[in-house]
C-alpha cells in the first residue's frame, strides 16, 4: 500500500502488521468481547446449568459445568476477554466456587454502562461509581449476614451439608447431593481444623461402578503398586503396624553403574557375589529389625526383596508416588528415611489399621486411623473418565465452600436472593447521591440482577415476571427472597429452604468482578504485535498472563 | 459453514471478534442442537448391538488394523474394538467399560437401555421440556424402577452342595454365546470354578485364583477345568519324567549357573590353567547348587530363568526334573497354590520353603507336540484353571470371553444371592411400576418417567425382535398378563419353549447386574442432556 505512494512521508511508529485501534470504539469493541465470553459461560449458573463439552485438537474430550475450567479449556485470547478469565481463576483460587457468578457479574457490569460510554460519559466517572457502589454492597453484605453458630456441633454440621449441596447443585452430581455433601462435610472435618489445608485430601479416581459408590476413607489410600512375584504372599491386614517410609532401592542391581569390579582370580569371583548379596541384605535386615510392618518406597523394591520380606510377613510396596508417599508420611508420622541404617523408633510412624482392599477392578493400599495428621481420601466412582474427573471438580469446589464455611462461618442465601437484596439497597442509596454517579450506582445495581435473571433462564422460568416478584417481596423487607426453581411460585425464602453460600463468596466475586470491569474500562487503545512469522512452531504465546493460564492450576486438568 | 463455526460475536461494522484462539478451526454446536447431534450419536451406536441382546442375538466380526479377526457377542468388547471417535458415543462404550470391570454382564443391555432413554428424551425435547428437567425425571423413575426390582427379586439357595442354581444362572449367562452349544459344561466348570475358590463366609471371590487359559486345538467339549495351576511350559529336558508324583517344588527366581555380580566386572584370564580353574569353578558351582537343592528333598525344580545345557544336562543326571522360563505371575501363583516360597538363591534354599503338590504331569494334545505342565492336588486347594479348547483362535477367544461373563454371574450370585427374572420379565414389570408411579406426580417430570417406562420396553422388544418373534405383540402380551395376574416372572420366551414363566425355565439375572445397569443408563443419559455446548478444536494440520 504505502509502495503505492512512495512520495508520501508516512511515519512508522510500529513494526509493519501491527494492530492498533483505539478511542471509544476500541472501549466498546471490548466490551463486546466480554459479553460474547459471559454469553458463553451464562447457561452454565444455577441449579439448571448445563455442561459443556469441549474437544481439544488432541481429540480429548472434556465435559465440564465449571466456569474457570470452562474459560481454561476455551483457551481465549481477545485480550480484553483474557481479563474475565483471570477474574474467574482468581475466584477459583481464592474461594474455589463462584467462578461463573462473578464472569456474569463483570460482563454485565460493563452491559449496563456501555450507553454512557457511548453516550460520552467519561470512563472514570464510571469507574468511581463502580467502586463506591461495590463498597457499598460489601458493607451490605457484612451488616446482613448470618453468623453461624459453631458452638453446637450437630447443627453446625447440619449447616455446613447446606453449603455443600447449594454448591453442587448445578453439577452432574445433583442427583446424589445428600451422598455427596455428606461426604465432603466429613472429609473437611477430618482435617486439623485450624488449618484446612485441602491438599491433605487426597482424591483418587477409579473407573466402573456407580457414582454412589463412591467413598472416603478416613486416612491415605493409594493404588497399589508394581508389584514383584511374591508380593502376593504379602499379609494384606496389620493392626497397628509399624510403617517406614524409605527413599532407597531395594534391588541388587542398586550399585551396578557405581563401581567396576576387576577380578584376578576365579576364586574371588565368589567373594564378591556374596559382597554383593551382603549388601543387600545388611539392607534388609536393618529394616527388619526396626520391627516395621509395612515398608514403602519412593524407589523400586526388587523382586529379592519383596520375597525376603513376604517371608518375614512384611509388608511392602515399591515406586510409591511422591505426592501419596508424602502425605503417607504427614498421616502416620514419622520421616522418609533415604537410608537403612540407624533407624530409630522416632523414625517410623504407625496408624490404627493397614489393609490392601479391592476397590472396583483396582486394589488399594489403606492406611486408617492415622494419628498425626488428619488427612482422608476421597475414592470416586463413575461410569466414564468424564463423569469422574466432573465429579472432583464439583467436589473441589464443595470442599472449598465447606472451608470456607468453617473458616469464617458467615453465610448469605443463594439462588440470586443476596444480589437482589444489594440490588435493592444500592438503588436506594443512589437517589440520595446527585450527579452522574447516581446513574452508575443505578447500573451497579441493575447488573446484579442478571444472576437471577440467568437462573430463571436456565430453569426454563419467566425471568421478568420472577424479577418482579423478587423485587417486591425485597421491598417489602424480606430480605433473603430468592429464585425457586423447583417450586411452582418460583420464589421462596432461600435462607429458609438452606439455599446457603458463604458471604466471602460474595464478596470476593463482587470485589474482582468491579476490579475486572473498572479494568476493562480504563482501556481505551489495544497495541498488537503481529504474529510471529514462524506459524509452523505452533501457535505463539503471548507473554505473561497468557502463559500463566495455559499451565493451569494444578487441578480440574488430567495430568498428562 | 458460518453457523457451525466457532464465531461468537461481531462488531458493528460486521467484523468478527477474534476471542478464541485459532477460532476459524474450532467448531462449535449449541443448544437443543447439539443435545440431538449426541443423541444421534448415541442411538447409532446402541442400535450396532442392539441386535446382539438375548439367547438368539447375533455375533459380529471384528477386524483390527493388523488383521486380527475377533468374533464376538459381547458388548464390551464390540464397542471397544470399534475404536469409536464421537465423544458421546466415546462414553456409551466407557459406559459398557464400567459394567464390565463391576459387574463383567449386561454389557449389551445397558447399551441398549442408554440409547432407548435418549431416543426417547428426544421426542419429550421437541415438545419443549428442559433437558435437565428430563433428566430430573429419569433419576426419579430410576429411583423407583430401583425399587421396583428390590421388591420382586427372589433370593436364590446355595451351598458348596447345592448349587444348581448358581448352575442356572450361568447357563442364563452363556445362552447368547457361541458356547451355547456345549454351555451346560462351559456352565459347570464356570460353576465348580468360583465354588473352589470362593470364600462364602465373606463373600469374597478373587479372581486372580481362576485362571483361564486356551489353545487352539479340539473341540470346545474338550474344554477342562484344573484344580490347580497349569503353566504352558514343559520339562526342560525330554528325558525327563513327565509325571511327578508327590512333589516338592524348589521355586527359584535365580538363573542356574554361577552366580555372577550385577556390578560390573572384567575378568582377565592370562594362562591356560586360570582358564582351566575358572571351568573347575562353574562346574563345582553347578554341582554345589544342584546338592543344595536336592539336600532340601525337592524332586521339581520351577525356575524363572533359564539354564544352560550343561546345568540341563546335569538336572537329568541327577533325575532333578526342571522347568525354565516360567514367567513371574506364573511363579506367584504356584507359590501361592503350592504353598511354596520363592527363593532368590541357592543359599537360603530350605526345606521349609518348597511348595508342595501330589501330582504334576505333562499334557500332550493330539498330533501337535505341544506339551503344558499341569501341577495338581496343591497344598492350597483354591486355585484352579480352566483349560479352553477350540477349533479355532476366534472360538477359543470367545469362549474365554463367555466364560468370564458367566464367572462374573455366578460370582455376584455369591456376593448378593438375590436375583431378578431375565428374559426382559423385570424390565416390563418395572416398566410397569414406573409408568403408574408416573401418573401420581403432578410436575413436568411425569412425561420424563413416562418415557423412561417405555425405554425400558426396549430391552424386551429386542429381545423378541432378535428371537424373530414379533416385537410389539409379543411384548403386549406379556405386559397385559403381568399386569393381569400380577406375576412378575413373566417374560419373553426367546427360546420358543411355550412358556412365558421364566421362573419354571430358570432365567435369572443377578439383582445388582439389573440395578447397575439402571443406575449407570440413568447417570450416562443425565451427562447427555446437560451438555449445551460443544467446542470441537479442528485437528492440527501437519
Amino acid at each position: 500500500m504505502q509502495r503505492g505512494l512512495p512520495m508520501q512521508p508516512t511515519v512508522v511508529l510500529l513494526k509493519e502488521g501491527t494492530d492498533t485501534s483505539q478511542g471509544k470504539g476500541q472501549l466498546l469493541s471490548n466490551i463486546s468481547a466480554c459479553l460474547a465470553v459471559a454469553e458463553t459461560l451464562a447457561s452454565t449458573l444455577g441449579p439448571r446449568g448445563m455442561d459443556k463439552l469441549i474437544v481439544n485438537d488432541r481429540g480429548e474430550a472434556q465435559i465440564t459445568n465449571d466456569g474457570a475450567t470452562i474459560l481454561k479449556l476455551l483457551d481465549i485470547i481477545h485480550p480484553a476477554a483474557r481479563t474475565l478469565v483471570d477474574i474467574a481463576r482468581a475466584q477459583d483460587a481464592e474461594v474455589g466456587d463462584g467462578t461463573t457468578s462473578v464472569v456474569l457479574l463483570a460482563a454485565q457490569l460493563l452491559k449496563e454502562v456501555r450507553s454512557y460510554i457511548e453516550e460520552g460519559v467519561s470512563p472514570h466517572i464510571i469507574m468511581k461509581g463502580f467502586r463506591q457502589a461495590a463498597q457499598l454492597a460489601v458493607k451490605r453484605i457484612e451488616e446482613i449476614q448470618v453468623k453461624v453458630d459453631k458452638s453446637d456441633s450437630e447443627k453446625f454440621r447440619a449447616l455446613l451439608i447446606k453449603c455443600a449441596s447449594t454448591s453442587m447443585s448445578s453439577k452432574l452430581i445433583h442427583s446424589e447431593k445428600p451422598f455427596f455433601s455428606n461426604m465432603v462435610v466429613d472429609a473437611v472435618l477430618c482435617l486439623d481444623q485450624d488449618d484446612l489445608d485441602e491438599n491433605l485430601i487426597g482424591v483418587k479416581k477409579i473407573p466402573g461402578g456407580g457414582m454412589q459408590d463412591s467413598l472416603l476413607i478416613r486416612g491415605v489410600a493409594f493404588k497399589k503398586t508394581f508389584t514383584y512375584a511374591g508380593a502376593e504372599q504379602q499379609p494384606k491386614l496389620f493392626k497397628d503396624p509399624l510403617i517406614l517410609s524409605l527413599n532407597v532401592e531395594l534391588e541388587l542391581k542398586a550399585e551396578k553403574d557405581n563401581a567396576e569390579v576387576r577380578i584376578d582370580q576365579v576364586s574371588d569371583y565368589q567373594a564378591i557375589v556374596d559382597a554383593e548379596w551382603e549388601i543387600i541384605y545388611r539392607k534388609l535386615e536393618a529394616i527388619e529389625k526396626t520391627g516395621a510392618k509395612v515398608v514403602l518406597s519412593k524407589l523400586p523394591i526388587g523382586d529379592l526383596a519383596t520375597q525376603w520380606f513376604a517371608d518375614r510377613d512384611i509388608f511392602c510396596a515399591g515406586r510409591v508416588p511422591a505426592a501419596d508417599l508424602q502425605r503417607v508420611v504427614q498421616a502416620v508420622g514419622g520421616a522418609i528415611q533415604s537410608t537403612c541404617s540407624d533407624i530409630k523408633r522416632e523414625h517410623l510412624g504407625t496408624c490404627g489399621s493397614f489393609e490392601e482392599r479391592q476397590i472396583g477392578g483396582e486394589r488399594f493400599n489403606i492406611f486408617e486411623d492415622c494419628p498425626k495428621a488428619k488427612t482422608c481420601t476421597l475414592i470416586l466412582r463413575g461410569g466414564a473418565e468424564q463423569f469422574i474427573e466432573e465429579v472432583e471438580r464439583s467436589l473441589h469446589d464443595a470442599i472449598m465452600v465447606v472451608k470456607r464455611a468453617v473458616k469464617n462461618g458467615e453465610v448469605v442465601a443463594g439462588g440470586g436472593a443476596v444480589e437482589m437484596g444489594l440490588s435493592a439497597h444500592i438503588r436506594k442509596h443512589a437517589f440520595s447521591i446527585p450527579g452522574k454517579l447516581q446513574l452508575v450506582h443505578i447500573a451497579f445495581a441493575k447488573a446484579l440482577e442478571i444472576l437471577p435473571r440467568q437462573i430463571c433462564d436456565n430453569a426454563g422460568l419467566d425471568s421478568t415476571d420472577i424479577l418482579n416478584k423478587l423485587r417486591m417481596r425485597h421491598a417489602n423487607g424480606y430480605i433473603w427472597f430468592g429464585v425457586d426453581v423447583d417450586g411452582p411460585e418460583g420464589v421462596r425464602d432461600n435462607m429458609e429452604a438452606f439455599v446457603w453460600e458463604p458471604s466471602l463468596v460474595k464478596i470476593n466475586a463482587i470485589n474482582s468482578a468491579t476490579e475486572a470491569a473498572s479494568l476493562i474500562l480504563s482501556v481505551d487503545e489495544t497495541v498488537r504485535n503481529p504474529q510471529s512469522e514462524n506459524p509452523a512452531a505452533g501457535p505463539s504465546l503471548p507473554p505473561g498472563a497468557a502463559q500463566r493460564a495455559l499451565r493451569g492450576r494444578g487441578r480440574g486438568m488430567p495430568r498428562r | 459453514m458460518a453457523e457451525h463455526q466457532a464465531l461468537y460475536a461481531t462488531d458493528e461494522y460486521g467484523r468478527p471478534f477474534i476471542i478464541l484462539r485459532e477460532q476459524g478451526r474450532k467448531v462449535r454446536t449449541h443448544g437443543v442442537e447439539a443435545i440431538k447431534q449426541h443423541i444421534l450419536a448415541a442411538r447409532t451406536v446402541a442400535n450396532i448391538i442392539r441386535t446382539s441382546l438375548g439367547p438368539r442375538g447375533l455375533d459380529k466380526i471384528l477386524i483390527s488394523p493388523d488383521g486380527e479377526i475377533t468374533v464376538t457377542n459381547d458388548g464390551a468388547t464390540i464397542l471397544s474394538q470399534m475404536e469409536v471417535e464421537h465423544q458421546i458415543a466415546r462414553l456409551l462404550v466407557q459406559l459398557s467399560k464400567s459394567q464390565d470391570d463391576e459387574i463383567g454382564d449386561g454389557t449389551t443391555g445397558v447399551v441398549v437401555l442408554a440409547g432407548a432413554l435418549l431416543e426417547q428424551s428426544e421426542a419429550l425435547l421437541d415438545r419443549g421440556i428442559h433437558p435437565i428437567r428430563i433428566a430430573d425425571g429419569f433419576d426419579r423413575a430410576c429411583k423407583v424402577a430401583v425399587e421396583h426390582l428390590d421388591k420382586i427379586s427372589d433370593t436364590i439357595e446355595f451351598s458348596t452342595t447345592n448349587t444348581e442354581n448358581l448352575f442356572k444362572t450361568a447357563m442364563t449367562s452363556l445362552g447368547s454365546k457361541i458356547v451355547s452349544k456345549e454351555h451346560e459344561k462351559f456352565a459347570r466348570i464356570a460353576v465348580e470354578a468360583v465354588m473352589t475358590v470362593a470364600d462364602l463366609d465373606r463373600k469374597d471371590v478373587s479372581f486372580d485364583l481362576i485362571k483361564v487359559d486356551g489353545k487352539v486345538g479340539g473341540s470346545l467339549a474338550d474344554t477342562t477345568l484344573f484344580k490347580g495351576v497349569l503353566i504352558d511350559k514343559d520339562m526342560s529336558h525330554p528325558q525327563m519324567p513327565h509325571t511327578v508324583r508327590d512333589a516338592h517344588l524348589a521355586i527359584l527366581t535365580c538363573p542356574f549357573e554361577p552366580p555372577r555380580p550385577k556390578t560390573k566386572h572384567k575378568l582377565d584370564i592370562t594362562s591356560v590353567e586360570e582358564y582351566k580353574k575358572l571351568q573347575e569353578y562353574e562346574k563345582e558351582k553347578f554341582t554345589d547348587m544342584i546338592k543344595r537343592v536336592k539336600d532340601t528333598g525337592a524332586n521339581l525344580v520351577i525356575c524363572q530363568w533359564g539354564f544352560d545345557d550343561e546345568a540341563n544336562h546335569l538336572l537329568m543326571q541327577n533325575e532333578l526334573p526342571a522347568v525354565r522360563w516360567v514367567g513371574g505371575p506364573e511363579i506367584e501363583l504356584i507359590a501361592i497354590a503350592t504353598h511354596g516360597r520363592i527363593v532368590p538363591r541357592f543359599e537360603d534354599l530350605t526345606t521349609a520353603k518348597l511348595g508342595r503338590a501330589g501330582l504334576v504331569r505333562e499334557l500332550t494334545f493330539g498330533t501337535t507336540r505341544d506339551k503344558m505342565l499341569v501341577i495338581e492336588e496343591c497344598a492350597n486347594t483354591k486355585t484352579v484353571t480352566v483349560f479352553v479348547r477350540g477349533s479355532n483362535k476366534m472360538i477359543v477367544d470367545e469362549a474365554k470371553r463367555a466364560l468370564h461373563d458367566s464367572i462374573c454371574a455366578v460370582r455376584n450370585l455369591i456376593k448378593d444371592n438375590r436375583v431378578v427374572y431375565g428374559g426382559g420379565a423385570a424390565d416390563i414389570s418395572s416398566s410397569i411400576a414406573v409408568a403408574k408411579a408416573a401418573d401420581e406426580i403432578p410436575s413436568i417430570e411425569q412425561y420424563a418417567m413416562r418415557a423412561f417406562a417405555s425405554a425400558l420396553d426396549s430391552i424386551p422388544l429386542a429381545l423378541a425382535e432378535n428371537s424373530g418373534l414379533s416385537p410389539i405383540e409379543t411384548l403386549t402380551e406379556v405386559k397385559s398378563r403381568q399386569v393381569n395376574e400380577g406375576r412378575s416372572t413373566l417374560g419373553i420366551d426367546c427360546l420358543g419353549k411355550g412358556n412365558l414363566d421364566m421362573r419354571e425355565q430358570f432365567v435369572y439375572d443377578p439383582l445388582i447386574s439389573k440395578r447397575q445397569q439402571y443406575l449407570l443408563a440413568t447417570q450416562l443419559v443425565r451427562a447427555v442432556l446437560k451438555i449445551d455446548d460443544v467446542i470441537i478444536a479442528g485437528q492440527a494440520e501437519d
